[in-house]
């Protein structure tokens, strides 16, 4: 077996690991780990309404910002 | 029968209980209220239950299932001052998009279906942009914009739907302690990552050391961990490189050093194996090294305790505001801008922030934690208020007589700054042992590579195996040896409800000579418990219960406590509490009152008088029960004391009470040593020249009288119950308050001690061994990193052993 396919499968694992890692990183930083009783119960309660809420919350935010922007 | 007991014996025979559709708790068919279908146990349950029906929010009952609530309580504040610009300059901070952001306690929170209604009662408000709620902490995290909602309206919100909430400074510490360990688990996870991922290509590369392996093979392999170590190195690396930083600026060799130049050199080397094709590359042993003395100081960071912030504690500790009378008008200022001469006006429950006269008002005050006096104290016009003292029920207008910067109060917090600066530090061993340990280390390595390089071999070979002098030093163990047996020291006080603050006092702990008590709340409950008590007929218990478990005073408190195995939850109407006399109440056609003697005398009911504290009860002016209160002796007291004189241990007692009642109890638990009417400054002064005889102190107590003596003492033990500040510049905090827990922790630090000194035996012995070994240049990769993992498996086995010991 030529070399280079060790080389290729090394590089593509580690690439791939790297971007998992990276996911989770990120996971760690936006805080959604931070509590891990709520991390679990979201699953238990979550729902269409729920996602609608959010989706409505997001938008409410976007509104706002738009009001409180004052052009110079 | 009179109507009253037959209620009552209804509610002894625990006939028909029906459960209230909002709450879920049960009560007596009687008193339910009804409302078509539904039954209720109080108007606030109604209300809130319709209120969630109204607006679409009933599924949470389905999410609630069988969980059981508490009843909203109706009794708020109003929630204005929640608009004041003090209250915003306080607790608010704007965020980057003009929004307001406010961290709150969420009081109630039981079930994650309480978190799910709260969340979504407030993203219906308008102008609330985030509304985040952590249920293992209750602490909520609110973004609104003000133009469009104010905060009060937010706060109404939540109280509507049955749960309160509290502001909370997110003080600098906590954010940063959190900031600090989510950077801990960002480098962990990286070095952990690549460890696991290394450890399969070091394995064929073994492997292929023995069984043969194409030269080739072997360089992909090793640029492949080249990869992997990089971002250890650079980035989980990053806090050793800081630390070796910070040492050599203060010109101590420490253990940061020695990993950061191990890693360091191992890493460049293998770049040179790696690509002048030398063989197996040295990668794996960088990683590991990083990852476990990482692991190490995580263990650390996790168990230690942020200096304390002596502002950051006055400012939770006084009242930020308070209301001053001028004229009929009332006006809330900061205490700060009082002058003297102002008058102040102290609700029931309030802390008093200024000293001062009483000008109007009366009722009883509680100063226990402030001199020790454990009976609340009568407070009539013409009395000295003292900062910090709690209201009991007195409802009083004060004189200031002295400004905020010069009240008791800020009189004790800079005695404190200067306490806590005086506590004497005892070094760790192991930062005692690692310091010289590097030094020796580093210049064993450079001996060696001196010695192969003068010896006529050529230049690789010499740094080859200086190099791995290093590498099997790396104090992998050493720096695992002290963090891994706290740990395991401070999860086995927890489990008892012993909070060690900082791991390093766990190993000061276990050398004390000298433990100091103080009185009320440490050696005794600090509250007034029944020691004897009459009455006429049991079937009045019930009602008795119902009548004193509705005050706040501590005497109607120990009564309650008493009387607690006959609460059947009944409803009196009516209820009212006199400052200093009593409580009074209507049970169905019935007139109940209870208080002391003069609460008595006003209704024409004589009673002999008592040396302890009395609680009369009476029905329609007929007396019926009668309670005799002190403060007693917490039940382990006396064993707690027998066992440090037992252990060799001096115990003294302090105590700011007078002399009969501190001889009394000094006796009773076989304390020799006693002083009794101490200031705080003068407890202080006690443990200081403790010190200065070379003793180490260990300091129990509980209220703020104490808290110079606490942070001066080379160890200082409060009480959960103790008052907050007491508990901020303590070192261990038990939190069932017995005295029992003090034993525990007394051997849980001398077995995680002898721990400890084994740990680091163990890893001295190892590398004893070793470095002789890679000196004399028999150390090859595959070595060094089995026998660095090996010496910290010892040392983790080693440590879980004292669990087995405690029987876990």
């Amino acid at each position: 077996m030529d070399s280079w396919v060790i080389a290729l499968m090394l590089g593509a694992s580690i690439f791939l690991g790297g971007l998992a890692l990276i996911a989770f990183l990120w996971g760690i930083r936006s805080g959604q780990f931070d509590d891990e009783q709520k991390f679990l119960n979201q699953a238990r309660l979550d729902g269409d309404e729920d996602l609608q809420d959010a989706v409505e919350q997001e938008q409410k935010k976007n509104k706002l910002k738009k009001k409180s922007y004052k052009p110079e | 029968m009179t109507e009253l007991s037959k209620t009552a014996r209804a509610g002894c025979l625990n006939v028909s209980k029906v459960a209230c559709d909002h709450c879920h708790l049960e009560f007596d068919e009687t008193v339910m209220i009804e409302d078509g279908a539904q039954r209720f146990c109080c108007k606030g349950c109604q209300g809130v239950y319709h209120l969630l029906q109204d607006d679409g929010l009933g599924s949470f009952y389905e999410k609630l299932g069988d969980a059981k609530l508490a009843p909203p309580t109706q009794q708020f504040e109003s929630s204005e001052n929640f608009d004041t610009p003090a209250f915003f300059e306080r607790f608010v901070t704007l965020g980057d998009e003009g929004f307001c952001e406010v961290s709150l306690i969420i009081e109630g929170i039981h079930c994650a279906a309480c978190v799910w209604l709260n969340e979504k009662a407030l993203h219906r408000l308008e102008g609330v942009i985030e509304a985040d709620i952590n249920f293992t902490t209750n602490k909520a995290r609110i973004v609104w914009s003000d133009e469009s909602v104010k905060l009060s309206r937010i706060i109404d919100t939540i109280r509507a739907i049955g749960y309160d909430a509290f502001p909370y400074d997110p003080s600098l510490q906590e954010q940063h302690a959190n900031r600090e360990r989510k950077d801990y688990y960002l480098r962990m996870a990286v070095a952990g990552f690549s460890l696991m991922n290394m450890m399969s290509i070091s394995f064929a590369q073994y492997h292929g050391y023995f069984s043969g392996i194409d030269g080739d093979i072997v360089t992909i392999l090793n640029v492949g961990e080249w990869v992997l170590a990089t971002p250890v190195l650079l980035y989980s690396g990053w806090v050793f490189f800081r630390g070796a930083y910070y040492g050599l600026r203060n010109q101590v060799v420490n253990m940061d050093l020695l990993v950061a130049t191990g890693a360091v050199t191992t890493y460049f080397y293998s770049i040179y194996i790696t690509v002048f094709k030398l063989g197996e590359a040295y990668f794996d042993s960088v990683t590991m090294i990083i990852a476990f003395v990482l692991f190490g100081k995580f263990l650390e960071v996790l168990s230690r305790k942020s200096a304390a912030d002596t502002l950051d504690i006055i400012t939770k500790y006084v009242p930020s505001e308070v209301m001053v009378v001028e004229g009929d008008q009332m006006r809330s200022i900061k205490v700060s801008e009082v002058r003297v001469g102002d008058v102040v006006a102290l609700r029931v429950g309030e802390k008093a922030a200024l000293d001062g006269e009483v000008l109007e008002g009366e009722g009883s005050m509680d100063e226990s934690s402030l001199t020790g006096e454990s009976n609340p104290i009568y407070k009539k016009a013409g009395d000295t208020i003292i900062s910090g003292s709690v209201s009991i029920d007195a409802a009083l207008h004060y004189r200031v007589s002295r400004d905020f910067a010069h009240s008791t109060l800020s009189h004790l917090m800079s005695l404190l700054e200067n306490a806590m600066r005086h506590k004497p530090r005892i070094e760790e061993m192991a930062n005692r042992i690692s310091e010289r340990f590097s030094s020796t280390i580093l210049a064993l390595a450079l001996l060696t590579f001196a010695a192969w390089y003068f010896w006529p071999h050529d230049f690789d070979t010499a740094l080859m195996v200086g190099v791995s002098v290093i590498i099997i030093a790396c104090p992998c163990a050493l720096a695992l040896a002290t963090p891994v047996a706290t740990l395991v020291g401070l999860g086995l006080g927890a489990k008892r409800g012993i909070l060690f603050k900082a791991a390093a006092q766990l190993e000061t702990l276990s050398l004390i000579d000298v433990v100091v008590f103080d009185k009320t709340g440490s050696l005794t409950h600090g509250r007034p418990e029944v020691v004897a008590q009459w009455m006429a007929d049991e079937i009045h218990a019930q009602w008795i219960y119902a009548l004193v478990s509705r005050s706040k005073h501590p005497i109607s408190n120990g009564v309650a406590r008493a009387l607690a195995s006959y609460d059947a939850h009944l409803r009196l109407e009516g209820f009212a509490e006199i400052a200093a006399r009593g409580v009074r109440a209507q049970a169905g056609e019935h007139r109940l009152i209870g208080g002391n003697a003069l609460w008595m005398a006003e209704h024409g009911i004589s009673v002999e008088p008592l040396e302890r504290s009395a609680f009369y009860v009476a029905r329609d002016g007929e007396m019926v029960a009668r309670f005799e209160l002190e403060d007693r002796l917490k039940e382990d007291a006396v064993a707690a004391v027998a066992y440090f004189h037992r252990a060799g241990i001096d115990v003294q007692m302090l105590t700011g009470d007078h002399e009969a009642s501190a001889r009394r109890i000094a006796q009773n638990v076989g304390i020799k040593h006693f002083a009794y009417e101490q200031k705080p400054s003068d407890k202080e002064a006690v443990i200081a020249a403790l010190q200065g005889e070379g003793k180490k102190v260990m300091m129990v107590g509980d209220g703020i009288n104490d808290i110079l003596a606490l942070s001066r003492a080379d160890i200082g033990i409060s009480m959960g119950q103790g008052s907050d500040i007491a508990i901020e510049v303590s070192d261990v905090v038990l939190l069932h308050d017995s005295l029992t827990s003090l034993i525990e922790a007394h051997q849980i630090a001398k077995t995680t001690y002898r721990l400890i000194r084994q740990n680091l035996g163990l890893s001295l012995v190892y590398n004893a061994i070793t470095i002789p070994l890679a000196m004399a240049g028999y150390i090859i990769p595959l070595v060094a990193a089995a026998s660095m993992s090996l010496s910290s498996i010892l040392v983790v086995l080693n440590s879980m052993r004292i669990r087995y010991s405690w029987r876990v």
